[in-house]
């Protein structure tokens, strides 16, 4: 174990992450020096299909897994016996795809003879923050929001969370995936909306908004699903035409203004200063935006990743795991990939 | 020097070490656990069974396949970043092959019969030519009694092998009579098997890449079948 005594700074990781429809690694020096983030996306893939097909993903995962190490490797000017631990996601996501990852992670963390750190994809979208602002530190909240999930995660500390609510049904990422699904739009669903209601009035129609009691940070979007599903049928039946960038815009500002409520309160009621956006629908200018603009209103200051690690990527696994291994957070060769992880306190 | 093997293509998840001149340990295991959570506890379990420190070995065989699409995968991740990590050969074995040197026997063909669901096998036949096994019938997916009539057919003695063979074949009336079904652990993968065909191809020299190695599927996933069966209706409805 002297290569986990040296000089914390100097640590290299290598970090896998296989979970959906990207293959990706990283080589990170300490906890935020990227020294390469190699993505190998599947979209244009799965496009034709509507949405990620999970054992196309995996046969592709198969293939990729080690070209974009290598690649990672060869980008950062390092070797394989530079590596002082490896990092890898191992859920959730599609338990096909992960274990993929998770077996070459763990294989290659046993040649080398190196340590191996399962980490939970959506603390590495939280932790993709540090990676775009090299002076965030904790305490802060952070909103989650993805394909999958919709959360609100206090962040005590690198290695203390407490999980303030989540989504109870559908998360605001799979929401935007059925409507824009139902309005025609190419997959992946959530940028076309987003581009889509720019050109749109968001006052337009009147959606729902669920769980609104204060001191409620529980999500629900299926209501919201339904209720634009009804509208474009209905509309349909009537024989009118809709206009789809003002239902973009409406839907888009409903998902915005619930997230945007829910953080707020988050925010105050744990007396935090910083809120950080987190997850592939950070990636949406309005969403970003919009929290920009009430953050900078009520005194509260606000991060959100680059675009690139917004979207699923290894570096960010890599940063998470360096705060495990601080911690000594480390796993076994035991370790399985588990499809339905989800965030909870530590 | 010895070779280091793992066949996960089935229920049965097995790794050995071996040298040109003798097995030097296995383990070979049919239980609840999943291959994900072992494989890799096992491989270093067998290679300290072997006395073999991983800086040795000379070269990674895997069964590829066909078989369980995630088994597969398993075993073929782990087994490209072990070759990766060690920097030494990787050597792909058709799951059905290994199967096949259960028998290196001259004068009877050896019959995979790998379960593909639904009723259906995957299937090839080899035999032994004295130093190695040919593949007779390439492999391709048929229904189970397609894939046992054309064993009726055959002059000689056929022993069947695979997953498929215990899981049905044993309980079947009126097999071919040149059908030989043999006791159930000389009919399933084991990573022996995969180790001296992998040390065979290692010595003419036929290693893969752990850059672009892929298991043998044969089958398309089935969003795929759809998608195409969806094209073709709509190439169909335009004419
Ligand atoms: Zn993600």
């Amino acid at each position: 174990m002297d290569k986990v005594n040296k000089d914390k700074e100097k640590i290299i990781t290598l970090a896998i992450e296989s979970s959906c429809d990207e293959t990706s690694a990283a080589v990170l020096v300490g906890g935020r020096t990227v020294l390469s983030n190699i993505i190998a996306t599947q979209i244009p893939i799965h496009r034709k299909f509507g949405g990620v097909v999970p054992e196309i993903a995996s046969r592709k995962h198969i293939v990729n897994v080690m070209p974009v190490i290598d690649e990672a490797l060869e980008k950062a000017s390092v070797t394989l016996k530079d590596i002082d631990q490896v990092a890898v996601t191992y859920g959730p996501g599609l338990v096909g795809a992960l274990l993929v990852g998770v077996s070459a992670a763990k294989s290659l963390a046993f040649t080398l003879g190196v340590p191996l750190i399962g980490v939970n994809h959506l603390e590495g979208h939280i932790f993709a923050n540090f990676l775009s602002a090299p002076e965030l530190k904790p305490p802060f909240m952070a909103l989650v929001v993805s394909g999958g999930h919709t959360s609100l995660v206090h962040v005590k500390d690198y290695n203390s969370f407490s999980l303030m609510g989540q989504t109870r049904d559908d998360a605001a990422g799979e929401a935007f995936d059925k409507v824009a699904r139902v309005m025609g739009l190419p997959y992946p669903g959530g940028p076309q909306i987003d581009k889509l209601a720019q050109e749109g009035d968001p006052m337009a129609i009147d959606f729902p908004k669920a769980l609104q009691e204060k001191g409620n940070y529980e999500f629900s979007f299926s209501g919201l699903k339904s209720a634009v599903l009804n509208y474009l049928n209905s509309m349909k039946l009537k024989g009118i035409e809709v206009n789809k960038a003002d239902v973009a815009a409406s839907f888009q500002h409903t998902v915005i203004e619930v997230l945007l409520a829910k953080a707020l309160d988050a925010v105050k009621e744990t007396g935090c200063d910083t809120l950080v956006l987190a997850g592939g629908v950070a990636a949406n200018s309005s969403l970003e935006k919009r929290l920009r603009e009430v953050t900078a209103k009520n005194n509260i200051k606000f991060y959100f990743p680059d675009k690139i690690l917004c979207t699923d990527n290894a570096a960010m696994i890599g940063c998470r795991g360096y705060y495990q291994s601080l911690a000594g957070n480390y796993s076994d060769l035991y370790l399985n990939a588990v499809p339905g992880l989800a965030l909870s306190d530590l | 020097m010895p070779i280091l093997a793992m066949d996960t293509a089935t229920m049965v998840s097995s790794v050995a070490v071996a040298d040109n001149k003798k097995l030097l340990a296995e383990l070979i295991v049919e239980n609840k656990l999943t291959h994900s959570e072992t494989l890799l506890p096992h491989v270093e379990q067998v290679l300290n069974m072997a006395g073999t420190q991983k800086e040795a070995i000379e070269a990674v065989a895997v069964s590829i396949g066909p078989g369980s699409f995630t088994g597969l995968r398993i075993g073929l991740a782990a087994a490209k970043a072990i070759a990766y990590g060690l920097n030494i050969p990787i050597i792909g074995i058709p799951t059905m092959e290994g199967l096949a040197w259960h028998y290196p026997v001259p004068g009877i063909r050896v019959a995979g019969f790998i379960d593909a669901q639904k009723g259906n096998v995957y299937t090839a036949h080899y035999k032994w030519n004295g130093s190695d096994f040919d593949e007779v019938k390439s492999i391709e997916v048929l229904p189970l009694d397609d894939a046992i009539n054309i064993c009726s057919e055959i002059d000689g003695p056929v022993v069947a092998v695979g997953d498929m063979v215990s899981k049905k074949m044993t309980r079947m009336d009126g097999l071919p009579e040149n059908l030989i079904i043999p006791p159930k652990h000389t009919m399933m993968p084991r990573a022996a098997n995969i180790a001296m065909a992998g040390l065979k191809k290692l010595g003419a020299g036929q290693v893969g890449s752990v850059m672009d190695m892929e298991p043998i599927y044969i089958r398309k996933s089935e969003a795929e079948v759809l998608w195409e069966k969806r094209q073709e209706k709509l190439k169909q409805e335009a004419k």
